[in-house]
């Protein structure tokens, strides 16, 4: 049997199993790839497992770009603060952010300290960003002040600028317990070349990369090579800086969104994203509370007949073929 | 290696346009007296600057002269000081590379406003005035209208004298009112404000990113035909309308530097 003539049901009723295996803490084959990185969760939606350690995290996360880079605005500080506050509420728990985003560290730093968030309700995700073969110790530390707190859970080195220094700074500030997990990023489709040298050289938790319906490059080489090397995948730009999401605006769904749960385009383009094996988290970024609702709600069982039943989340996602299918959708409406 | 070429000009664009205009509704709101003060005191000049072309005393000329770059070195260390440092700053990390533009022009401004030979203010009725008079009309009235244009609040308007973009521009248009070959060292720091503007305004998909541009590309065009016809070089005597004649007078008021 090939994976085009599983049926959609059959391969539901599958990957809802192998979820429920997964959160049981067993490593087990996700459509016949070596790792699985599936979890079922029975609140805050749909979990990955990072591959490196076992540890799980909601699919669901939130970034910081443009969007949290507020200055000292204190309406918009409020503002972030209550997106924060929603997106935690939601069971919602990576938030991603760079020292090259402007005032967003300490934005997410305003909005730990006025909702009184718990260090272990954030999975605190940061960058180095710096030219500075020694400057990268230090930036972390501005970083971390910023945030007010005293461990990044992940630190990863911004588009790769200057990665022969800093990776190996990070790799020793985790040897030495001071942070969680290390990895690279990049937003641009040129530079996955060196970012698959980089991954097949290095010990890497975590890549981050661009991934939506229309920039599927990552889909070729460098998620599948996530995949066999055991490394967990961020997604960053879903919705293209927004772009994406409000030429889509107005855009009727197709019908088979209704079959996912899907509300809107938002919710449909994160499925597409956080169904692929390899995708451990999804970071969509906003200011709007509504906005941080429906994002968290699109890796959520419906409320409908399947609300409160944990084993029924992969039914939210699409397949491969579906997935296929959203791609030429969102194509065709453009 | 990867390195800071590799980034596109979208990629430094960190903030929204919504986060970028609430700053200077932000900045007028908490500093209105003193920004609308030098708003009124760089229009009130640039009145007394096209009137002086038309048989002012020389009296007039004299204060004029002094006057003039120190409003506008007050103007350009108040928009660096406290709207680019304090308002801009915290979103836009590039901040402290312009700072050094603002800090240099602000020095140039207020040694031209004691020099011995201080720069002459005036009509003249050639290029350079018609363009220096069209961009003050620009950054003066109608720029604060360009956030009404836009549906946003009057409050978050760019005023003359304190918002970076209309100060330059203004600044470009005194300068192509004023004469003197020096006067040109006061050009690289707002011609370049003007392309850094652009760029970010155009980065934010605005309507009028084009305008700083062309406020720059004026002020050159300007100095370009005004090197070309001497008329910088004219001595500080020459009456305005005979500013455009090829006749060199030789009397021992001095040429203008």
């Amino acid at each position: 049997m090939t994976f085009a003539d599983i049926s959609r049901r059959t391969f539901l009723t599958g990957a809802a199993r192998l979820g429920a295996v997964a959160f049981a803490g067993a490593g087990v084959p996700f459509m016949g790839m070596a790792r699985a990185q599936q979890v079922v969760s029975g609140s805050g939606g749909l979990h990955r497992k990072i591959p490196a350690s076992g540890e799980t995290i909601p699919a669901i996360g939130l970034g910081s770009w443009i969007t949290f880079n507020v200055g000292n605005d204190p309406v918009l500080l409020k503002n972030c603060a209550d997106v924060m506050g929603a997106f935690f509420a939601g069971g919602g728990k990576m938030i991603d952010s760079s020292p090259m985003y402007g005032s967003s560290q300490a934005t997410i730093g305003h909005g730990l300290a006025a909702l009184g968030i718990a260090r272990d309700q954030v999975f605190a995700t940061d960058k180095v960003w710096t030219g500075d073969e020694n400057g990268g110790a230090e930036q972390i530390a501005q970083s971390a002040k910023n945030w007010g707190i005293s461990r990044f859970d992940l630190l990863q080195v911004h588009n790769m600028l200057d990665w022969e220094d800093q990776l190996p700074m990070l790799q020793a500030k985790k040897a030495a317990g001071e942070l969680g997990y290390i990895g690279v990023t990049t937003s641009h489709q040129r530079r996955h070349e060196l970012l698959s040298v980089i991954m097949q050289r290095e010990p890497l938790d975590f890549i981050q990369v661009t991934y939506n319906p229309l920039d599927r490059a990552v889909e070729n080489r460098i998620l599948p090579m996530a995949q066999e090397r055991g490394i967990a995948v961020i997604i960053n730009r879903p919705f293209r800086g927004g772009h994406l999401t409000k030429a889509l605006r107005g855009k009727a769904l197709p019908g088979f969104a209704g079959d996912y749960g899907a509300q809107s385009w938002a919710q449909l383009i994160l499925k597409y994203i956080i169904s692929h094996p390899a995708v451990t988290c999804a970071i969509p970024a906003t200011t709007k509370v509504d906005h941080v609702r429906e994002n968290l709600a699109a890796a959520m069982p419906d409320k409908g007949g399947n609300a409160g039943k944990t084993d029924i989340l992969p039914d939210i996602l699409p397949d491969e073929k579906m997935r296929h299918a959203i791609a030429n959708a969102i194509g065709d409406a453009l | 290696m990867t390195d800071w070429w590799d980034y596109h000009l979208i990629d430094f664009l960190l903030f929204s346009t919504r986060v970028y205009y609430r700053l200077f509704a932000s900045f007028n709101l908490a500093f209105w007296p003193v920004n609308l003060a030098l708003y009124l005191a760089g229009a009130g000049l640039v009145v007394l600057v096209l009137r002086s072309g038309t048989g002012a005393g020389a009296d007039r000329q004299r204060w004029l002269c002094r006057l003039v770059p120190v409003i506008l070195a007050l103007m350009w260390a108040w928009s660096g000081a406290v709207f680019m440092g304090y308002y801009y700053q915290p979103i836009n990390w590039a901040v402290p590379y312009v700072l050094p533009l603002f800090g240099f022009e602000t020095l140039m401004l207020a040694v031209f406003a004691v020099r011995k030979t201080p720069l002459q203010f005036c009509w003249r009725g050639d290029f350079s005035s018609m363009a220096g008079v069209a961009l003050l009309v620009l950054a003066i009235p109608v720029y604060p209208f360009f956030s009404l244009f836009s549906g946003r609040d009057m409050m978050a308007a760019e005023l003359f004298g304190s918002a970076p973009d209309p100060t330059m521009i203004g600044t470009l248009g005194l300068l192509l009112l004023a004469r003197g070959t020096w006067r040109w060292i006061l050009l690289p720091a707002p011609v370049l404000w003007c392309l850094i503007t652009s760029l970010t305004l155009w980065a934010m998909d605005q309507d009028i990113a084009w305008l700083p541009l062309v406020a720059a590309w004026l002020a050159i065009l300007g100095g370009w035909m005004d090197a070309k016809s001497g008329v910088t070089r004219k001595p500080v005597a020459t009456p305005p309308g005979r500013l455009n004649s090829t006749h060199h007078q030789t009397d021992k008021v001095g040429f203008i530097e």
